[in-house]
């Protein structure tokens, strides 16, 4: 097991160490100054662009230039924006949290349904409510995310008006932004009306969050479901029921935890295509997190920002894809042994 | 396995409940008011900006002005300065200013002193004297002075006690008084700029504003909102909201979404097509007035073929403006046939040369050497703005009609900030913006659109210099006789028909939808919003 985390661990680092090795040479490769492509600061404003040229070390070879791109990198100084000169890090920061505060809670929000209703579909295989959960999940995988936005801000927030449509909270609570997670921000902050607060932030986050996991509920489903009909397949299901447990205990500590097995694996895929997502719904539902920062600096060409972005969300969805690794072979001893036996 | 799957269910739909319960109403409780504005503001001192947007968010709420225009009496009223001389040769004007007039305390400037006159000559000289320390600080100039040609016009701004300030100009102008009661003339605090100065600081200026007005900074948050809090110590009456927040929202249709389901309690600019629907809504205020404003497609006449007259009349005849005025502003507007809205008395119209006319359209291009067409961009500013709903929509229109004379058009946009910004450095073959009236002279649609000092702030959209034209509107601003001003004016406009660095398109309606329970909402025909007699009623009626 030692072994097998510090490969992991040695994969993630080398991995990282890639990244930023693309994500440096991509000042070179974006048309235009490398140095400001990486700092942020016009080659017009001579005073300021010197001072970044010699502390990013444009003067020595591009090793050392990227030994000082590493150092700023762990400083925290990741240059400023092209468009309106904000510090990336500060920024990034704040709408990081913004966007994993919803992209988590989707996740949570998806995870407890969409298993139960796998479980509930591979246990009726082939019986009227499989059918349903089955065209179900077909249909709710197939429909977009940003359909699924309109149609629920027009219907429950238009037609209803029982939600709101933009934003983390009613702006008129002064909560600073301090993690990005308006939740998060109202605990640390605790102001005098923290329950209002709190109640208004739950109500702005439903929305996006209800869109949001949709898609990987569906999934979770379809996924839960073909994995435990596998297992039920299997021998040792079959004997259990031979040993005359009740069907109970079967299903509980023998089909559950061998489907669980799978599906576990799965997460990490999920998560990536879960923060697309976010990223979509953050521009319908004007939620203050990468989304639209990143796109927008797409358009403009604010490279700073794009490699900054680029940055954290690979690195967020490697370290995750790791750590899903190494739960699965703590959790699943026979995942380990295959590893060790196919090295 | 049947139990199993009851609980199931049972553990669904207790989910399901919980996640969809609707919270009582009890925000609505809170005081303040949402505006929701259109974009971001690129800086909180309105001098150095030309964008309503920022003007709408910063030049009524946190500043005041020595003097305001009155648009129902037409005159000219008291602000900060009560009142005011001119002397006969119409050189020298003496302003008294107000005492006991309080700047706003903040966590980061606590004034010692009321206004007085030391203010108003710091506030003037920051964009008169380019040896002031705050002249330079953040590099953006200070595009309406200059282009408007008070830099040059106005000699010194003098204390000459406490309380009494003089301008002395070099030459008599009759826009003088309407230019001070603009939106951009407003007073900043000198104390707060000697204290940012030892502090070094300087930059805080225009980030971390203090003025007098009836609200006083508080937070901003990019893309997100900006608040302001009441300035308790306002020298009219309180502002009566608490707390004002304009949530910055771009879509003009989701600032309408945001409106029916309370997010916002006033939207400006509402979408054009969507203008009946929300007047038969019961819970909606839909205001609307004339405000003198013209959309334009301003043609960039230092590059290559915009450079030649024909190219532009070509241009300009190819165009259906009509159609423009029905699918576009679904006819809350009408055709523009001079850069002067229909609404001033030096209004002149000239039809004739912007008529849709295909046919004289491709001879005239033929004439100037493009029988075969070319290829060109439109830029289509981003952000609905009073004169135009939807520039995208009418670029693609202009697109369609240019493709039948032979002109291929690709249709640029970016963010607001940066469209600006690209566009001062005149980096388009062509735009449709426009530009709506600061106060109610004339002159205001000239010299700070398509005059040569303009073109030098990066305010000309057509890079535009044209001496003759300069000179007839020199001409007009150094009379106070309006017939001898309007027939300058005429000439002038004959002048823009012949050369049409600008196709004049459209005056339009400007709109804004607020929520019903909102009190005290005014629409003026001038200058940004004012929203310190604005409130919200308290919701007791208005439960639904």
């Amino acid at each position: 097991m030692r072994i097998y985390v510090l490969r992991q661990l040695a994969l993630l680092i080398i991995t990282l160490f890639l990244l930023t090795v693309f994500a440096f040479c991509l000042s070179y490769w974006f048309p235009g100054n490398p140095v400001t492509n990486s700092s942020g600061i016009f080659t017009d404003d001579t005073l300021r662009y010197t001072e970044a040229f010699e502390a990013r070390g444009f003067d020595h070879n591009i090793l050392v230039q990227y030994w000082f791109y590493l150092e700023h990198l762990f400083r925290g100084d990741w240059g400023i924006s092209l468009l309106d000169a904000d510090p990336v890090f500060e920024q990034l920061k704040l709408r990081f949290g913004a966007t994993l505060e919803i992209a988590l809670l989707a996740m949570l929000l998806a995870i407890i349904p969409g298993i139960a209703f796998g479980v509930l579909a591979a246990l009726n295989f082939r019986k009227p409510i499989d059918h349903i959960i089955l065209s179900i999940s077909l249909s709710g995988y197939s429909i977009p995310v940003f359909w699924f936005a309109q149609i629920a801000i027009l219907v429950v927030a238009v037609h209803w008006g029982v939600l709101p449509i933009a934003g983390q909270i009613n702006p008129l609570f002064h909560i600073e932004p301090l993690t990005g997670s308006i939740l998060l921000d109202i605990f640390i902050t605790q102001p005098e009306n923290i329950e209002l607060a709190l109640r208004s932030a739950i109500r702005h986050i439903m929305l996006p969050v209800l869109v949001l996991s949709v898609m990987p509920m569906m999934l979770l489903i379809r996924l839960t479901r073909s994995s435990m009909l596998d297992v039920l397949d299997k021998n040792y299901i079959t004997s259990a029921y031979a040993k005359g447990l009740s069907t109970r205990r079967v299903i509980a500590s023998h089909a559950i935890p061998n489907t669980m097995q799978n599906v576990i694996r799965e997460l990490g895929s999920m998560l990536s295509l879960l923060i697309t997502n976010t990223m979509i719904i953050e521009v319908i539902f004007s939620w203050p997190g990468i989304g639209s920062w990143l796109i927008r600096s797409i358009y403009e060409r604010d490279y700073p920002v794009i490699q900054g972005g680029l940055l954290m969300i690979a690195a967020l969805i490697l370290c995750v894809h790791v750590g899903l690794n190494l739960i699965h072979s703590w959790r699943y001893p026979q995942v380990r042994k295959d590893l060790n036996a196919a090295s | 396995m049947n139990k199993l799957r009851h609980a199931l269910n049972l553990g669904f739909a207790a989910f399901m409940l919980s996640a969809c319960s609707p919270a009582p109403e009890t925000e609505q409780s809170l005081k303040g008011l949402l505006y929701c504005a259109e974009g971001n503001p690129e800086s909180f001192n309105p001098q150095l900006v030309t964008s309503g947007t920022t003007l709408d968010m910063t030049a009524a709420q946190l500043y005041d002005r020595l003097i305001e225009f009155d648009a129902k009496q037409q005159t000219f009223v008291s602000a900060l300065a009560t009142s005011w001389e001119i002397s006969n040769d119409g050189l020298r004007y003496q302003f008294q200013l107000r005492e006991n007039v309080a700047f706003h305390r903040t966590e980061w400037f606590q004034p010692s002193r009321f206004l007085n006159a030391e203010d108003v000559v710091f506030s003037f000289n920051r964009w008169l004297d380019t040896d002031h320390p705050f002249h330079a600080v953040s590099g953006r100039g200070y595009p309406f002075f200059t282009a408007s040609g008070l830099t040059e016009l106005i000699h010194s701004v003098t204390a000459i006690d406490e309380h009494r300030v003089e301008i002395r100009i070099r030459q008599q102008d009759s826009s003088f008084l309407a230019n001070l009661a603009s939106d951009f003339a407003i007073i900043l605090s000198a104390e707060y700029g000697q204290q940012l100065l030892a502090e070094n600081n300087a930059w805080q200026m225009d980030s971390q504003p203090i003025g007098t007005g009836p609200f006083q900074f508080s937070q901003f948050r990019k893309d997100v909102m900006v608040r302001y809090i009441r300035h308790a110590d306002y020298w009219r009456e309180p502002a009566a909201s608490e707390q004002l927040v304009f949530r910055i929202a771009q879509s003009d249709h989701k600032r309408m979404l945001m409106l029916l389901t309370q997010d916002c309690d006033i939207s400006p600019y509402p979408p054009a097509r969507d203008i009946q629907w929300l007047r038969d809504k019961p819970e909606i205020t839909l205001q609307d007035t004339i405000s003198p404003n013209t959309a334009f497609w301003a043609f960039n006449t230092e590059r290559p073929p915009f450079d030649d007259p024909r190219v532009r009349q070509a241009l300009a005849h190819a165009v259906n403006r009509n159609a423009i005025l029905n699918t576009v502003y679904f006819d809350h507007a009408v055709r523009a046939d001079s850069i002067l809205p229909n609404t001033s008395w030096a209004h002149h119209a000239t039809p004739s040369a912007y008529r849709y006319d295909p046919e004289l359209a491709r001879s005239l291009l033929a004439e100037a050497g493009y029988e075969n067409g070319f290829s060109m961009e439109i830029w289509a500013l981003p952000v609905q703005r009073a004169y135009n709903p939807n520039a995208r929509l009418m670029a693609e229109r202009i697109q369609a009609d240019l493709t039948a004379i032979g002109v291929q058009v690709n249709i640029v946009s970016y963010e607001w900030s940066t469209f600006r910004r690209r566009l001062g450095l005149g980096e388009h073959d062509s735009v449709l913006i426009g530009w709506s009236a600061d106060h109610a002279d004339p002159d205001n649609f000239f010299r700070p659109l398509l005059s040569c000092a303009a073109k030098e702030s990066g305010n000309n959209r057509a890079q535009w210099c044209d001496p003759m034209f300069d000179e007839l509107l020199s001409a007009a601003i150094s009379s106070n006789d309006l017939d001898v001003r309007e027939a300058y004016y005429l000439q002038a406009q004959n002048h823009l028909a012949q050369e049409v660095p600008l196709l004049p398109i459209a005056h339009s309606v400007r709109f804004q939808a607020s929520r019903q329970n909102i009190q005290g909402l005014e629409l003026e025909p001038f200058g940004g919003i004012q929203l310190r007699k604005v409130s919200r009623q308290s919701v007791n009626s208005e439960e639904q």
